[in-house]
């Protein structure tokens, strides 16, 4: 039973730190506690099954829906927080108001137009149940795992292996010095929100697949529960974000299995977080600079 | 020329407060022409927005029909309706508007546990009869006599599930899985009472919140260690779904029992085939011979193109109950209250509403339906008195 559970954990543990990348992308580069990247996610996760019911191709519904979500992130950066935060003197707390604003209009958005009922994606994948003695996996599950590597190893070469992504690493370890060095800043944080988004959605349409279900409040846990993750994972660390993503999903699965359902899976991701916090207060990975 | 200015200024003011005065005056002494207005409160927006919806069309399905056929002794009906968001506090503040701004006659709640709660003492107070459509909770009910519950309580409901478990399915060993809120409670509180007495055995009990999704560890908990021949959900669609997709995931041989709180088209929907062979307690069976069964059903789905469910049945039998009890009392609130409590032996689209027990909650059978081919069906019914009538707390 341990090996099952441990898998079922990873699973969560994978979806989790896809769910938190996204916000952990934005606030690496613009400092901002994008909230709003929870209705990135339940946005993605329409798009796809909009585009899934059309084509009755996940692999399209899945990369169109991403691009779509990240190139609506790079509106609302350009038209929403860029205006807030280029102004003098504004406090932190205005583009997180502002980011809670969209969060809870864009949830009311999705339900005028595509009504309150779930959304069921109906995928039937032709992939098998991998079964390893009592060990199973099944075919969605196989499919997310092996999706969140691919996303992770494509956003580690982006940020390690390219122009793009030095200056991206550049910007987020001290914006002022980066463009003082000629580095386009806003490219940096177009380039965070493209990604920041497009991850939130791929994370919405897994969850919508894992689940079968895609509903307007989808992204209310998320919208919390992802801050737990990237505070965890130190703040603005993609590898943090994954380490904090796998630690809290195997952290309620051990629970959930062996204790008992004593507390609300959510309450188990915030205890971690403080017993980490107290442990070590900058989180799993913390920035170098910092 | 200031002087006359200022003249000007005292007519016109006074002109102004005579006619707003008129205006005060002037509220119209209830005719047979004026429509006969019931109040409507129901989740339309929020976590629980399609009960919400399926309620709010089976509200104004209800409506319509009876004004199609010419109103009630000749006059319209007319539905005052509100959202409360499965919000408490905004129930209250419903309540308030429908209490004294509104005018209407009774009110029918197409809302949970919690709103249909706080909302009910106002309308006592108010002394405006109101029905809750599938509210289970108690305490509904005991805000005073003009609250009735169209429903079995869940106490009830729990004790049907068992006779459901134990006596038609023969388990011995069953785990509960239910969510950690009211409904959850009573049903597995009850449910755990009739079984413990009649020779089965609970071995284990999960306990969810609302907001938890994922049951992959409790289900491999369950097949591994518990192995129970039944699993009992107490328990709403979106948790009820995703048990019985996990518990085929896994590949788990069990039966599973549901409650009213699967009854849904959702239900259907996210479970997909996984839901197939899967038993619930509810109060519609679709396979009922009545007419007003199948006419609701065929009507609300060619509206609306939507699978009616219980919410929405137990909503539009409100309805029912409150066009028959004016259709015979009028419109006085207390004549209402009166003759909902003699009502008897109702045709209802949820089954023979028997009678309203003491504590005002329906006496009807329990309907156990099952899923085949992706529909609900008749398998059982539950009219034993002893097992549907509800004991006093």
């Amino acid at each position: 039973m341990l090996l099952q559970q441990l898998v079922n954990g990873i699973m969560i543990g994978s979806v989790y730190a896809l769910t938190a990348m996204g916000a952990t992308l934005i606030y690496g580069i613009l400092r901002i506690l994008d909230i709003a990247n929870a209705a990135a996610y339940a946005v993605g996760a329409y798009l796809g099954w909009y585009i899934y019911t059309l084509t009755n191709n996940l692999f399209l519904a899945f990369f169109l829906a991403m691009i779509l979500t990240g190139l609506i992130g790079v509106l609302v950066e350009k038209y929403i927080y860029l205006p807030i935060i280029s102004k003098p003197n504004v406090i932190t707390i205005v583009p997180l108001i502002t980011s809670v604003g969209l969060f809870t209009l864009t949830g009311d958005l999705l339900r005028l137009i595509a009504g309150p009922n779930v959304k069921s994606l109906g995928v039937k994948l032709r992939i098998g149940v991998l079964q390893i003695g009592n060990l199973r996996i099944n075919p969605e599950w196989i499919f997310i795992i092996i999706l969140t590597a691919l996303l992770f190893s494509i956003l580690w070469f982006i940020l390690n292996k390219t122009k793009l992504g030095l200056a991206w690493r550049a910007t987020a370890s001290d914006s002022e010095i980066a463009q003082a060095m000629g580095v386009n800043i806003n490219v940096s944080m177009a380039l965070s929100y493209i990604l920041g988004y497009g991850f939130a959605a791929s994370a919405g349409i897994m969850v919508g697949l894992l689940y079968n279900s895609i509903y307007p409040t989808m992204g209310d846990i998320p919208s919390y529960k992802m801050l737990a993750i990237i505070v965890l994972g130190g703040l603005g660390n993609p590898v943090g974000t994954v380490l904090a993503g796998l630690l809290i999903g195997l952290s309620e699965t051990l629970v959930a299995a062996y204790i008992g359902s004593i507390m609300p899976r959510d309450v188990i991701a915030f205890l971690v977080l403080i017993i980490v916090l107290l442990v070590k207060p900058s989180g799993l990975i913390s920035k170098k600079n910092a | 020329m200031k002087r006359k200015l200022k003249s000007l200024l005292l007519v016109s003011l006074a002109l102004m407060m005579a006619f707003s005065m008129v205006a005060c005056n002037s509220k119209p002494v209830e005719t047979n022409d004026d429509p006969i207005r019931i109040g409507f409160f129901a989740p339309i927006t929020g976590p629980a927005a399609a009960d919400g919806l399926s309620t709010s069309n089976s509200a104004e399905l209800a409506v319509e029909i009876v004004n199609g056929n010419g109103g009630i002794n000749g006059r319209k009906v007319e539905i005052v309706k509100y959202d409360d968001g499965l919000d408490t506090k905004q129930a209250v503040n419903i309540a308030q508007k429908l209490t004294t701004n509104d005018n209407v006659v009774a009110v029918v709640s197409g809302s949970y546990s919690g709103p249909t709660r706080v909302a009910a003492p106002i309308f006592q107070e108010a002394g405006i009869p109101m029905i809750s459509g599938y509210a289970i909770h108690p305490e509904v009910t005991q805000s005073g006599d003009f609250i009735f519950s169209q429903s079995f309580s869940g106490a009830v409901q729990g004790k049907a599930g068992g006779v459901v478990a134990v006596d038609m399915l023969k388990a011995k060993r069953i785990s509960i899985i239910a969510v950690d809120i009211d409904f959850g409670k009573e049903l597995s509180e009850s449910f755990t009472q009739y079984v413990e007495a009649n020779g089965a055995e609970v071995v284990s009990l999960d306990k969810f919140a609302m907001s938890d999704s994922e049951f992959g560890p409790v289900i491999t908990k369950l097949k591994e260690e518990v192995k129970p021949d039944l699993i009992y959900m107490a328990n709403y669609y979106g948790h009820g779904a995703e048990i019985v997709r996990q518990v085929k995931n896994m590949d788990f041989d069990v039966q599973i029992l549901g409650t009213e709180g699967i009854d849904s088209y959702q239900f259907l929907e996210i479970a997909g085939e996984d839901a197939e062979g899967v038993i619930l307690t509810t109060n519609m069976d679709r396979d009922s011979e009545d007419e007003s069964t199948q006419t609701y059903i065929k009507t609300y789905t060619e509206k609306y193109g939507l699978i009616p469910d219980m919410v929405g049945a137990s909503v539009y039998d409100a309805f029912q109950v409150l066009f028959k009890v004016i259709e015979e009392v009028g419109t006085e609130p207390e004549d209402i209250r009166d003759a909902i409590k003699e009502l008897k032996n109702f045709r209802t689209v949820t089954g023979v509403l028997i009678e309203y027990a003491p504590s005002r909650e329906a006496i009807k059978p329990v309907q156990i339906q099952i899923i085949e081919n992706g529909e609900f069906h008749y398998f059982d019914r539950i009219e034993d008195l002893d097992i549907i009538t509800p004991v006093p707390k």
